[in-house]
């Protein structure tokens, strides 16, 4: 089981570079040539085998054009559907 | 059709252009570069067993030394990348492995070099073999340089995760 947090023995760093190249179409070989890795890197990104520099993590914010925090995350990301069905309940602001 | 023209055209026919430049898929070696040291050991084992008066074992340990001294200098060129290319830059990941990988078969040489070292030294104390030779010299010589190529690419592909399949 991996653990998220800063502990200072663990911290697994949470992505959602697949979701978001996913939502846009983008294939890793283009992400990759935009951001200057091999395509195999982001590949690892996204099975969160390997941790991003932070240069590299701005990049692909500012490829997708959202703020880092939103790809990134020391904790589980909610579920897209946990997220669209509290979207659902809260109604239209 | 010129000498070089054609030099070219057997280049790209035979795909060695894909090893000249460098356009293999990298894959994690995790085990062949063991066979290769196991087969550096083994032959460096008979041929010293047999220097001083060559037979077919002296051949035979050769043979596989030498063998697996061009196994070690080609495996380089199969495992994870190590060397940039023009195309093909390395990227921050790819460093990080190959900073790690080296870094690790240094200390691991370092190692096995004051071993030897160590046991060089108590070696004729003991009794036990020692290299004497000119042949039993350059070849444990080319046994460490086998070793410092064979290394990096294995510490390199256990680093590594497994790679991922082609692609979209």
């Amino acid at each position: 089981m991996r653990y998220g947090g800063s502990d200072g023995l663990t911290s697994f760093l949470y992505n959602r570079i697949a979701v978001f190249r996913a939502e846009r179409g983008v294939s890793r070989r283009q992400l990759a040539e935009a951001v200057g890795v091999n395509n195999q890197t982001i590949g690892y990104l996204e099975r969160g085998d390997y941790k991003p520099s932070l240069e590299l993590a701005m990049k692909i914010a500012a490829y997708f054009a959202v703020p880092i925090e939103l790809l990134f995350s020391f904790q589980p990301f909610e579920p897209v559907a946990d997220t669209l069905r509290r979207a659902a309940a809260e109604g239209p602001s | 059709m010129t000498l070089l023209q054609r030099l070219d055209n057997f280049v790209y026919a035979t795909r060695l252009d894909r090893v000249l430049f460098r356009q293999i898929r990298p894959r994690t070696l995790r085990w062949t570069p063991l066979f290769v040291l196991a087969a550096l050991t083994v032959g460096y084992v008979l041929m010293a067993k047999t220097v001083e008066r060559p037979d077919r074992a002296f051949f035979v340990g050769l043979l596989l030394f030498y063998g697996a001294y061009m196994a070690a200098g080609f495996l380089r060129i199969f495992g994870p990348r190590f060397v940039t290319t023009a195309r093909h830059p390395l990227d921050e990941r790819e460093m990080t492995v190959k900073m790690r990988a080296y870094a690790l078969s240094g200390i691991l040489l370092v190692g096995i070099t004051m071993t030897g070292c160590f046991y060089l030294a108590s070696a004729g104390v003991l009794g036990l073999w020692q290299p004497a030779s000119p042949n039993d010299w350059i070849a444990l010589g080319f046994g460490v340089q086998a070793a410092a190529m064979l290394l990096p690419t294995m510490i390199a592909s256990w680093i590594e995760p497994r790679a991922l399949p082609a692609d979209d």
